[in-house]
């Protein structure tokens, strides 16, 4: 058996290394539609939310999986909310392409059509922004309900440390612990798949953001679909 | 001129972590014989270093998201330790997912575990069985979402 030092150090691996590989392949088109959306503003801090509000999701799973040391059990009772999950968040990104695109008016959404001219205005701006950086926590913890192979196992690893523990509240720590770890360890892939699609150094963006457009579309359609065979 | 060396840092720094977690996971082992077989009619069976094993999965159809019951029987001589299950994906990495196996009596061993479901719809999967001191073999096979 592995001890509690080292089981926090192989999830975390286990996190760098699914985020560069699974991660990049599920996760990325929604990492990349919330940088497009952003339109040149900096990915950093709403990233940074985002990855946080996925975390806190991962270590509240992970402490119900320490507590009742089931996964089986817990996994089944979530079931039917993570396709929810999943057709919401291909709603969203087909959302994101129209409006990203021109197609659909949803700029006020992403508070792209505030001139900031005189006080009011710029602060009003400022305020706008402040607030559409603040919504990634949420929807980082939605999107961490996300049904994700690799949060599986993870979480397969929480219930069963879990299960080893004498007190239930050791079960919830070390469950926590186990999936913060893990969260962590993804956050570094897809960090730097967010600064990627920044095109903020791309001279043709307008060109780029129509071509993203289409294929955020393709890709929120194929999250709904994927959604209902789930 | 400046955002050019930015892109090339950055692209270097991504080459190279990309590079050091292939290293990581891909480790120093040689690969082990793979066999394919269908794990709902029966257990599948192979050779390791001549000697035979093989392994079943309870229950019957195999599905993923449920408490299953792996055995593994070595006919040979006993191991010094126990073996053990690493479950995964063909070409996908999906996390360290390890069967701990117990001895059940004669050279039979057996352990608790669950085969996740992957969202991708793939549904082929690895057990790859591994005697410490003899060596190791994967079965690849389909379960049912």
């Amino acid at each position: 058996m592995l001890s509690t030092e080292t089981i926090y150090f192989v999830i975390f691996t286990t996190g760098l290394a699914v985020g560069f590989g699974h991660c990049i392949g599920m996760c990325g088109p929604i990492v990349v539609s919330l940088s497009l959306s952003l339109k040149g503003r900096s990915v950093l801090v709403p990233h940074l939310l985002y990855n946080g509000g996925r975390i806190t999701t991962y270590g509240l799973l992970g402490g119900v999986m320490g507590a009742t040391g089931s996964f089986t059990r817990v996994v089944a009772s979530i079931g039917s909310f993570q396709k929810g999950v999943m057709i919401f968040t291909g709603i969203l990104i087909v959302v994101m392409g129209l409006a990203m695109a021109g197609w659909v008016p949803l700029g006020e959404i992403f508070g792209d059509y505030y001139n900031p001219q005189g006080l009011l205005s710029r602060g009003f701006r400022k305020l706008s922004e402040t607030r559409s950086a603040a919504t990634y926590y949420p929807l980082g913890m939605l999107l961490g309900l996300l049904p994700c192979g690799p949060v599986y196992t993870a979480l397969l690893a929480a219930a069963r440390a879990g299960m080893e523990t004498q007190k239930t509240m050791e079960g919830v720590l070390i469950g926590v612990g186990l999936m913060l770890s893990f969260g962590l360890g993804t956050v570094v892939a897809l960090l730097l798949i967010a600064k990627l699609a920044d095109l903020g150094w791309l001279k043709r963006r307008d060109v780029i953001y129509k071509i993203s457009s289409v294929l955020m579309i393709i890709v929120g359609v194929y999250f709904v679909v994927k959604a209902i065979r789930y | 001129m400046k955002l050019v060396v930015k892109a090339k840092v950055f692209a270097a720094i991504l080459c190279l972590m990309t590079f050091a977690i292939c290293s990581v996971a891909s480790g120093a082992e040689g690969e082990p014989d793979r066999v394919v077989c269908d794990v709902h009619a029966g257990p599948c069976r192979a050779h390791i270093s001549g000697t035979k094993v093989s392994l079943d999965i309870e229950p019957k159809p195999v599905k993923a998201m449920q408490d299953l019951t792996f055995s593994v029987t070595f006919a040979g001589e006993k191991p010094v330790a126990a073996p053990y299950i690493d479950l995964g994906m063909p070409g996908m990495n999906m996390g360290r997912n390890r069967v701990i196996l117990r001895s059940a009596g004669e050279l039979v061993y057996r352990g608790e575990g669950v085969i996740v479901r992957c969202p991708s719809g793939r549904r082929t999967w690895k057990a790859k069985v591994t005697f410490p001191d003899v060596g190791s073999v994967e079965f690849v096979f389909d379960v049912i979402y």
